[in-house]
């Protein structure tokens, strides 16, 4: 007798989105169940490939999912219910969005009948994240699940990455359907710049080539199209001088003479005065914001040439208006400008010159005598035992640009932060979706104490999952960066700053079950670190930094980057 | 009523629950004030949508480059320089006594206008005319009242068809 073939493909919807998942070659998810995502999670344990982790608030996965994401280039997900659960995504939404990091949430929704009217816990999620995603779908239907998922992996994963969501009903996930992952999509509005335009390419290259005073400024553009190398050999081929935005730090190595390191408002004096002299500016991987160009009109005021080279066709001329577009992946578009690169003319010379003379001028330098611990001091221990090798990951404040500006790198490497939308809270989920991702990576966490404890949570993520991941918390007893602000822009008036009122870190870590260390005094900065690195496991330093230390260079808000500001005490 | 300050953009979009939000979001979000807007299914699954907004040449330009990037808009095209067919329609109700009503209707009909209700003395009108020649539609019927009026803002399409867009 001939026996029917089982009708495997019949299923619920619950596990059409986990099939769907593991035909995305998805490992990991980051969740939190709910009312209005049960079916899913009934049906979790049914699918052994999908590994998930459970965080302590939706928040903290998002930005788990986002660290994994830009630590390993695959798309983070996500899982969370409806109403509160799918809200509490919105941060870490935008977080992603800005930086265009690629990510797949899944949400819960409330039953298809009683969408619209106010059942409990529903809350309208296509609407609340529709600006914060590079697109959302409502699932009604079980047909549409499986391409929506499909559709939600190609829109994260292409072009110019970004977050997706998919928010599927409640009965959808518990009704059956045929699971047929389809290979075509028909998206007739999407049609990324995948094939690069490269018409203006040896325009670019001619322009490289006859400028006396070039500088190249690359962004996150070129960490996520992975033009780490190409970016170097055109530097070297050029002999142009190379700045990063924030996001863009890793992309270049900050110990090669050829690096500018960072540019912006917060940018090295190096940096800013090249900008500021250069005839030809070519932007890579970037948007050319307000914290890069500070007083929009003061920017570049001597460049004759700007080229902008990036995938995103609305961002050409979005801020700055080029002379030459390239809309293009930034590695395709150096790939093909290599070849047709030349060393530029001979005056290029004087130009470097002068740029180290700016270098030597305008040092990155702090102030050490004091007393205090000075968070400089920390940073260049861990950057000399991370070897160039480690990821950091960094919160937003005063850490946050002093991990960058201190970032010593031999080679391209990974910081991880959040530039586009400073979301503090950021840098410990992060870190250990980074190191979900990369456990064959050491992973160093900087943040600040207002910041840590907005997603603090998190740490027992770090103890279930067995993360070893190191916390440097830069612990200086006030919202340090708004202090700043506050001190020099806004009046000397210091208002609602004050964070003396805090746990102690030692003892928070002891309650998640943390080994730490707590050190006010530079000479034991070394044996903390020791420390750190000797116990397996998540590790966290309290430094009890100099609560005065400031962020320098800074323009002041308002001004030109010509307007720097520097460090004004002796060293 | 084309000031330097109108442009009309030209829409293909699918046609699928949220695009209207989706594609007025990212207008308003630029802080451009939308004047009116037109969207009607075309086939195919696609809608055609004629948006008129209030907004300088550059703007608008930066505007429609964030709408192309939509996901389900398939074409946009800034079609205010362009050789245009552009039609609005007016629906409108006013009070004509039965002495007046000869003249009226003359009027009405150089317009290429028409009643398409009537009751008692209070008639229903319709035109479809230029978005430049309704202001003096309106002023026929200004003098007879005018208690209620209804416009579609404008639709428009290029006279020639385009190739498809940038995205
Ligand atoms: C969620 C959120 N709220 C508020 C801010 C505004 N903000 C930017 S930096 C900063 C201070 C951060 O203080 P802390 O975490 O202690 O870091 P520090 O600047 O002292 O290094 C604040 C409040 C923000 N970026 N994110």
């Amino acid at each position: 007798m001939i026996e029917a073939k089982p009708q495997t493909n019949v299923m619920t919807g619950a596990d059409i989105v986990l099939s769907s998942l593991e035909r995305e070659g998805v490992e990991v998810i980051f969740g939190y169940p709910g009312g209005a995502n049960l079916p899913i999670y009934q049906r979790l344990p049914e699918h052994p490939a999908l590994r998930h982790v459970l965080v302590r608030h939706e928040q903290g996965a998002a930005h788990m999912a986002d660290g994994y994401a830009r630590a390993t280039g695959k798309p983070g997900v996500v899982f969370a219910t409806s109403g509160p659960g799918a809200l509490n995504l919105v941060t870490g939404l935008a977080t992603a969005f800005m930086d265009s990091v690629p990510m797949v949430a899944i949400t819960g929704q409330v039953n298809t009948s009683v969408v619209g009217r106010d059942a409990f816990q529903e809350s309208d999620v296509i609407g609340c994240t529709l600006p914060v995603t590079k697109h959302n779908y409502l699932v009604t239907r079980v047909e549409d699940l499986a391409p929506c998922i499909r559709k939600a992996f190609h829109l994260a994963t292409t072009g110019r990455p970004g977050p997706v969501l998919v928010d599927v009903c409640k009965d959808v996930q518990q009704a059956s359907g045929i699971f047929d992952y389809p290979d075509e999509l028909t998206m007739p509005g999407y049609r990324p710049a995948l094939e690069a335009d490269l018409s203006a390419i040896g325009l670019v290259a001619g322009k490289l080539a006859e400028a006396e005073r070039p500088v190249i400024l690359v962004g996150h553009g070129v960490l996520l199209s992975g033009a780490e190398a190409e970016l170097l050999e055109l530097a070297e081929k050029t002999g142009i001088p190379v700045g990063t935005t924030l996001l863009g730090i890793g992309a270049f190595p900050t110990e090669h003479p050829l690096s500018l390191h960072m540019t912006g408002f917060m940018g090295t004096g190096w940096c800013l005065r090249a900008v500021q002299n250069a005839d030809l500016l070519m932007m890579v991987g970037m948007r050319v914001d307000d914290r890069v160009t500070a007083k929009l009109d003061e920017w570049a005021p001597r460049a004759e040439t700007f080229i902008h080279v990036d995938i995103d066709h609305s961002e050409m001329g979005k801020n700055v208006r080029p002379h030459i577009e390239v809309v293009a992946d930034a590695k395709r578009a150096l790939q093909a400008l290599l070849p047709l690169a030349e060393p530029g003319p001979a005056s290029r010379r004087t130009w470097l010159t002068q740029i180290e003379a700016w270098r030597e001028e305008h040092p990155l330098r702090y102030r050490r005598s004091n007393g205090h611990l000075q968070p400089q001091d920390v940073l260049l221990e861990m950057y000399r035992r991370c070897r160039s090798e480690a990821i950091v990951v960094a919160d937003v404040g005063q850490n946050q640009i002093w991990a960058a500006l201190w970032w010593r790198y031999r080679r391209p490497g990974l910081f991880i932060n959040s530039g586009g939308a400073g979301t503090m809270g950021f840098a410990l989920p992060a870190a250990l979706g980074a190191k979900v991702g990369r456990p064959d990576k050491a992973v160093w966490c900087v943040a600040g104490e207002g910041g840590f404890v907005m997603t603090a949570q998190e740490m027992s993520v770090a103890i279930e999952q067995n993360l070893d991941v190191k916390v440097v918390l830069l612990n200086n007893f006030s919202l340090g960066m708004v202090r700043q602000f506050q001190d020099d822009f806004y009046g000397g008036v210091r208002s609602h700053v004050d964070l003396r009122v805090m746990p102690d870190f030692m003892k928070l870590a002891e309650a998640y079950g943390w080994h730490s260390a707590r050190v006010a005094r530079a000479e034991d900065i070394g044996a903390a670190f020791d420390a750190a690195e000797r116990t397996p496991g998540p590790f966290l330093i309290d430094f009890q930094i100099d609560p005065e230390a400031n962020v320098y260079p800074i323009v002041p808000l308002g001004k030109g980057l010509d307007h720097f500001q520097e460090e004004p005490y002796d060293i | 009523m084309t000031s330097n300050r109108v442009r009309v953009l030209s829409l293909v979009v699918e046609d699928d629950p949220g695009v209207l939000e989706r594609v007025a979001s990212q207008i308003r979000r630029r802080g451009i004030n939308i004047q009116s807007l037109t969207v009607g299914p075309v086939g195919g699954g696609r809608s055609r949508m004629t948006v008129t907004v209030d907004a300088g040449h550059a703007e608008v330009d930066q505007v429609a480059k964030q709408v192309d990037k939509l996901i389900e808009v398939i074409e946009v095209h800034d079609i205010t320089d362009d050789p245009i067919v552009s039609r609005e329609l007016v629906v409108a109700r006013v009070d004509v006594p039965e002495h007046a009503r000869e003249t009226f209707l003359s009027r009405l009909s150089s317009f290429g206008g028409r009643v398409v209700d009537a009751l008692n003395g209070s008639l229903v009108v319709e035109v479809s005319a230029a978005p430049d020649q309704v202001e003096g539609f309106l002023s026929l019927l200004r003098p007879y009242g005018l208690s209620e009026l209804a416009r579609s803002g404008p639709v428009a399409m290029r006279k020639s068809a385009y190739g498809s867009s940038h995205k």
